[in-house]
Order: structure tokens, then sequence, then C-alpha cells
């Protein structure tokens, strides 16, 4: 195991040199590569990545230009985690067999893929990697949309947005899901670590891959990646939609480690009304209609909800 | 980092299945990423057992699905070794759409396909309708008639994938069941003379030479698409048979063993001919021989190599023929059978003023019988005697019913 | 290259981040390393942009906010002090002004043809609270 990179503070983790590439075409005020960069910037260890297909990969590996300083495979919609997986197997054999051309590495295999290729299309791929435990980390571009094909709901969009095809309408208020618990799913793996993390946390967040990195066996992330074009927010808007998914708790941080031991690692010192949230995005505009407006409290329910739930998990120690 | 070899005898009775596993354990491939279906799991179970007793070193990545399968294959070869893996029908329909990323991506991952019928109605037997499924795909594919043939067909793939002028898949195709489960004398080699044959694998564009970050898998539009597929399209055409003719030699230089493209028996002065794959060469051959008998001059062509498809080789093998009968054992869904137009193109524009009849045959694994040939060999000759077609250019053959004939 | 035959190319589509061996890339800063043309560092998207940053280092104590928060790493921080931006990979988002803690900041957005000295000559004073 190499020696994990010291980041004690923002202006540490500033001399860190990237190997993720401006003149990507990710949208103006993308989250994505925001995770991307605290992610790779966590460590100075060699990457073999993957993505699967989706905003990530079709704007940053457009022929005749990559954006990717580390060796970075692409095959489909639902495989970036087995591809990722497949190149940890070679990694294993020719270290066993002796022919790796730089035997004292130690790369660290990470895959990224958003909300449609991991909760939806590429699940049963991820689930695979995770039961099998290949010692890689699966990190979800959680942005609740499939925002590469424009917009259409997912099983991570959650109740009320307006999606492509769940569009609000004079008899709708969007999607009428919940939000699939992939992080519920993921941990009933029993992998060794999974963790919600969000950008604008990003010290939470760089302890959180660290650790990832730092574990044997998979890793499972969820980062939660405001979406100015499908969430319908003004791109210098970005953090701060973040800091108000994390701050009302919609997007509670919190890691499990082994499958049961849950710790919250972000207890806001002011927690944001849920309606904030929503009324800063519009994908959730219309739920300020009068006749829809016991959706955002139902909202707040839920939200209130989960956090008593995942407290209680936090005390309980199981 | 130490494995055992395994002592084999010079005649082993192998099923085509251990055959192929027996190969791919010589070739001591370093991932195989897998997933079981009927009849090809043998094959995939053979080097996970061989692992488990110490005769190969590498990764078994027993996965979810065939799509997986073949994506951790991929993830495996673009990351820099050998690698492997088996599936049948369903299992390759599956995985299809990887098959596409597999070429484009210009990774020599070895497939062996035990060629079975594809549902519906669910089928476990032998038929070539997942081969054709597959026969655009970019892949090389050889077609093993026996399990001599798969064992030997597996080794020949490797090298010629690997070669870094080719650095294209490859397919062993052998039949379900009647190859794969019915156990022949198979000529071995030792695991030294095997293993010096395909060679160490030589990386390229290998994901895990961190001096070298590679980006495999990019996005190419219409700017750019075309130009990729033509590459590959070309290298196919051009430098993929040559490779293959070079294998072929050198294999037989080493075990006495000749492989040829289009395999050829009692061509030489064959008024008819059958062309066919699989196990149904086998049968063809043993049946042109007694028709010779009878004073037909009955010919057999063996398909070989599926693609590249050996247009030259094929349109010279038939040239003085008569009669020709392609046998396609798959259901062409609305046209003619796959290896009737390949012939049917190979000669179009020659001199050649053969008859070509088509005959779908064996779906499912219902037997084609020495009588179905015997009938065939028997209608080619009347066609030759009569200079024209006496039959429709399509026909079913071995199915119940009433007469199925078309075109 | 756009002018490319389809037998100029690497098979496979591939493409090479580095001209050689990369060494200790997570070790070397962008203006030390060599790229070779297929890496989008070599590529611009400063026509992308509407309105830009403009920086102005008098007000600036370095936190390294923009930094972290920039999605197109064009915030170009050396021994943890910011120097400026990156005008060719910069899209002009604007998240670099508002995640920036100063009084006045010391990111402001201006339309993309305006003259960067006039803006820092004329920039704005210190906000006073409103109680």
């Amino acid at each position: 195991m190499s020696e994990m990179k010291k980041i004690k503070n923002l202006k540490e983790f500033s001399t860190s040199a990237d190997r993720f590439e401006g003149a990507n075409l990710l949208c103006p005020g993308c989250a994505h590569s925001i995770i991307v960069r605290e992610v790779l910037n966590a460590t100075n260890d060699d990457l073999v990545l993957a993505a699967s297909t989706g905003c990530l990969e079709v704007c940053t590996a457009v022929y005749p230009y990559t954006s990717w300083d580390a060796s970075w495979i692409h095959i489909g919609f639902e495989n970036g985690s087995t591809a990722v997986a497949g190149a940890e197997a070679m990694y294993k054999a020719l270290k066993t067999k002796g022919r790796l051309k730089q035997p004292d590495r130690n790369p660290k295999f990470v895959a990224f893929g958003g909300d449609g290729a991991s909760y939806d299309i590429g699940f049963q791929w991820i689930s695979g990697c995770m039961e099998r435990n290949h010692d890689m980390m699966y990190v979800v571009l959680d942005n609740e949309v499939y925002a590469n094909t424009g917009g259409q709901r997912s099983s991570s969009t959650p109740i009320g947005a307006s999606a492509t095809t769940t569009p609000a309408g004079s008899i709708s208020y969007g999607e009428t899901k919940n939000k699939k618990d992939m992080m519920g799913i993921m941990a009933a793996h029993h992998i060794p670590y999974a963790a919600q993390v969000a950008p604008n946390k990003w010290k939470d967040m760089v302890k959180k891959i660290q650790k990832g990195f730092a574990t044997e066996g998979a890793v499972f992330i969820n980062a939660v990646s405001p979406c100015t074009t499908e969430w319908k927010f003004d791109p210098k808007d970005t953090m701060h939609l973040t800091d108000l998914a994390t701050d009302s708790l919609v997007f509670p941080l919190y890691e499990i480690i082994d499958g049961h031991e849950l710790n919250i690692t972000y207890r806001p010192k002011n927690v944001v009304p849920v309606e904030e949230y929503l009324a800063a995005q519009g994908r959730f505009k219309h739920l300020f209609k009068d006749e829809y407006k016991y959706l955002i409290k139902e909202w707040q329910e839920r939200v209130d909800a989960n956090w008593a739930y995942l407290n209680r998990r936090e005390e309980a120690r199981v | 980092m130490a494995f055992d070899k395994m002592e084999l005898r010079d005649i082993e009775v192998w099923d085509g299945n251990f055959a192929a596993a027996q190969a791919l354990r010589q070739c001591q491939v370093d991932v195989v990423s897998a997933y079981p279906i009927t009849p090809s799991t043998p094959i995939v179970e053979g080097y996970a057992k061989f692992k488990s007793d110490n005769y190969v070193e590498g990764e078994f990545v027993m996965v979810e699905s065939e799509h997986a399968a073949m994506s951790g294959c991929i993830g495996a070869a673009a990351a820099g070794g050998r690698v492997a893996t088996a599936t049948s029908s369903q299992g390759l329909a599956l995985m299809s759409e990887t098959l596409y990323q597999a070429s484009g991506m210009r990774l020599p991952i070895v497939l062996n396909i035990v060629n079975r019928a594809l549902a519906a109605p669910l089928n476990v037997n032998g038929d070539h309708s997942d081969m054709y499924m597959v026969r655009d795909s970019g892949w090389i594919q050889f077609d093993a008639f026996c399990p001599q043939e798969a064992y030997d067909l597996n080794f020949i793939a490797f090298k010629v994938a690997e070669d870094h002028d080719v650095r294209t898949p490859a397919i062993v195709n052998q039949d379900g069941f009647m190859t794969s489960h019915t156990a022949q004398g198979v000529h071995t080699m030792d695991d030294d003379t095997a293993f010096g044959f395909v060679g160490e694998y030589k990386p390229m564009n290998d994901m895990l030479d961190f001096e070298h970050p590679v980006t495999h898998g990019v996005q190419t539009e219409e700017d750019w698409h075309f130009e990729h597929k033509a590459r590959q399209h070309n290298d196919m055409m051009t430098v993929v048979p040559a490779k293959i003719d070079a294998a072929f030699a050198e294999f037989e230089k080493l075990t006495g063993r000749k492989y040829n493209q289009v395999e050829q028996y009692d061509m030489d002065d064959a008024d008819v001919a059958v062309v066919c794959m699989g196990t149904s060469v086998e049968t063809a051959r043993e049946v042109a021989k007694e028709m010779r008998e009878k004073g037909i001059k009955a010919g057999v062509v063996g398909i070989r190599v599926f693609r590249p498809f050996p247009f030259m080789a094929i349109a010279d093998a038939l040239k003085d023929v008569k009669a020709v009968a392609a046998l396609d054992r798959s259901a062409p869904g609305g046209t003619a059978g796959a290896l009737f137009n390949e012939i049917a193109g190979s000669l179009f524009n020659t001199d050649s003023k053969m008859l070509l009849s088509g005959y779908i045959y064996g779906l499912g694994g219902r037997d084609l019988t020495k009588k179905h040939l015997v009938d065939l060999y028997t209608e080619l000759q009347a066609n030759a005697d009569a200079g024209k077609l006496l039959t429709k250019q399509q026909q079913y053959i071995g199915v119940r019913g009433p007469k199925l004939a078309y075109l | 290259m756009a002018t490319t035959g389809w037998d100029e190319f690497e098979i496979g589509a591939m493409l090479r981040t580095f001209e050689g061996e990369a060494g200790d890339i997570a070790g070397t800063l962008q203006e030390d390393r060599n790229y070779t043309e297929n890496s989008s560092f070599t590529a611009s998207v400063a026509d992308w942009r509407i309105e830009k940053p403009v920086f102005n280092k008098d007000f600036c104590i370095d936190c390294q906010f923009c930094w972290v928060y920039c999605p197109d790493i064009s915030i170009i921080s050396r021994d943890k002090k910011m120097i400026g931006i990156d005008m060719d990979h910069c899209k002009g988002c604007g998240i670099c002004v508002e995640v920036c803690p100063t009084n006045p900041k010391s990111l402001l957005m201006f339309p993309e043809l305006a003259d960067e000295e006039t803006e820092i000559a004329n920039w704005p004073a210190k906000e006073t609270k409103e109680k």
C-alpha cells in the first residue's frame, strides 16, 4: 500500500497536479468535473479509469481529443464498472505472473457513471462488481436524470421533478416515484465501504475517497452532481445548489462500513428547509402552485424521516 | 509464480469443450471472464478447474451475465494480457453489443462459441444461427469441425489475433454437442510446445503501462467514424488472411496438421459439391466418397474461416464445379442463406456457370443424415446433367410437413 | 488532423495523452508535461464564453475555493497561491466568482470583450453589510 496523499487543507490540496483536463465538452458549471477532480486529486497513485456512456464520457473522449491524463476506457452504457473490474483482474493476474511493466506502482481502479448508467441500465453490472468485491471504486455522478440524452427520468429522479418522460403538466406534477436507495442497496452487498459525497464538502469527500482508496475491495461512492441544464439553474449557482442539497439534508453525507456500520459525516449547523432547495430549481417550479404545495410538505417529511432513520442507524452501531 | 505442467498423452480422448479448455490452459490465458451457458460451459469450467489445481496461472472472473463476461474481457484485454471466454446462443446474443466494441477497439480476445440455436422456441442444441448473428461484428471467425480442430484452432486464434499487425479478436466456433460433447481422439502438444507456438503475450496500448496512459473507447461522429471502420475492414481484407495462412503454415510445421481457409475434400475433379460448416463437413465427406462409388464425382468444401470470408479461395475452389449446394444451418429470416449469398457473391463476376442451390438444414440440432446428403448429391447431379436448376434455389431439408422450397 | 485518411492513425481509435514516457504525472504540473495534440489541454473552449472572469489579486486571500470548485481546471494555483485564470479552458460559468469569499470579491464576471485593466482600475469597493 502506497502512502496516502497528505491533504490537510485546501491550500495543500491546491498543489495537486490535475489529471483531468479542460476544454472538455461538459456544460459550463457542470458539477461532474468538480467531482472527478476531487476524486482524482485525492491520490498521487497511478489510475486506471473507466466511464460508462453518459455526459462525462461523451464530453471527455471525443476523437481526436481526450481529457484524461491516466489510462481510461469506455465500452458501453452499462459496463463501465465491469470494464475496470476486468482491468483489475488483469492487474492481479500479471502481478501474480510477474509481468507488470512497472511492478512498483499501486494503481487505483475507478469507474464513473451517471445515475442512468448506475441506478438503471448498469445496475446488474455494478452489483456483480460489488458482490465479487473487486479492488475498485465505483463513483456515481448522481444528477438524478438522463442528462446526456436530454432529460428523461431515471430511477434516481425524485418525486415531483419534471423530466421529459415525466413532464409536469396540467394534470401531472412530474415524477411520481421515489428515488432508489442506491446507497442502501450497495451497502447490502456488504462491501467494505460505501459513502455519499458532495463536491461542496470537498474535505469530507476527499477523506472518503482516500478511505476508499485505502480499502482493499469494492467501494461505492454516490456523489450528488447538480445539473445546471436539467435541474434548471444558472451555471454560476452549481455550488450554491450543492450547498442547498447537503444542508437541507436532501443529500445527507454519510458512510457505511462493511455494509452495517453507518456514520453520518456532516451535520449542517443550520438545516435549510427543503422548500429552499426545491425553489432554487426549475425542475420543481410547478410544485409551488397551490394544488401541489402538499408535495413540498411531503418532501420535507420524507427528508426528515430519512434523516431520523440515518441517525437511528448510526446510534444503533449495527 | 509457479504452476504445474500437465503430462498429456500424444492422443487424448477429449470432447470439443475439453479440447478448447486444454488449449486455454496451454496458452496460459491471463484472464477468463465468463458466464455459464449450455453447451459451452465446460470450456470455462475447465479453465477454472485447471486454475484450482494449479495447472494455470491467471484470474477467473465468474460474472453475472454474458454481457458482463465480454465487458470484463474487454477491460482485461485493454489492460494488457491474454484473454479468453466462451459462450453460446442466447449468451452470445446478450454479449453481441460488446463484440462490436471489442473489435472496434482492436482488442485480441479469443471467444469460443459452441454453436447453438437461438430462441424462440428455446433450444440448447447445435445450429449456426449464433455464429451467423455476429458475422459482421468485426471478429475473425474460425470454424472447427471436430474436437481436434477446436483444440488446434484456439492456438491459431491467439496467434493471429494477438499479432500487432492484426489486433483483432477471434472466434473459434464448434458445433454444440456434436463437437462440444463428443469425445474423440485428439492429438496433443506438450505444454511447452503449445505455449511456444503462441508465445508470451506482447502488450500493445496497454492501460497498465503507466508510463504511456492511453484512452480507449472514444466517441467518433460523422467526421471520424467512417475512417476508423474503414481501417478495421481494410485490415480484415488485406492483413488478416495472410496472417492466418502464415499461422496455418507454422502450425503445420509444428504438428503436421494442415489447415486451409477453405478446406477441400475430393474437389480436384468434382462435378458436384456441398459447401458447409461444422460437423456436417465430416458427414458430407463420407457421403461424397460413397457417391463416387456410384459414379457421381462428388466433393466437399468446408469453410474453415468464416470471417474474413475467403471470397477468392471459394471462387477458386468452385470454379470448375457444375452444381453446388450451399448448406446453411440457420434460419435466414426472409432471404437466402448466408453461405448461399457469400458463394453467389464470390462467383458472380467470374466465368463460372456453376449452378448454385441453397439448403436450410439442421435447425435446433436436427440431424443431417447421410440419406439427406445422398438425396442432395443426387439432386445436384441432376442439375448438372440438365444444365439448369431443377429445383427451387432454396429448399428446407429434414423438416416434417409439406416440402418447403422458395426462390 | 481533419484531413487525416483512414490509413493515417492508430488502430482502435486509441488516443495517447503524452509524448514519450509520462513520468510522475501526479507530481508534474501542466506546464511541465509533454502533451500530445490529442490532449484536450491543447484545445480551447474560449469561444464558449459570453462573460469572462477577471481576477484582481489585490483582494485575493488564496483560499483556493475557486481552484477546488472550478469545473474546468482553469484556476491556476501554484505554490498555494492563485496566480491567474486559464482563458483557453474557462467556459465562463461564473462559479469562481460565486464561491469567492473576499469583500470585495477578487473575481468578477465581465463581458467577454471588456478590458481587463480598465475593470481592475474600476474594481468595486468593499461592501458594507446592511444591518
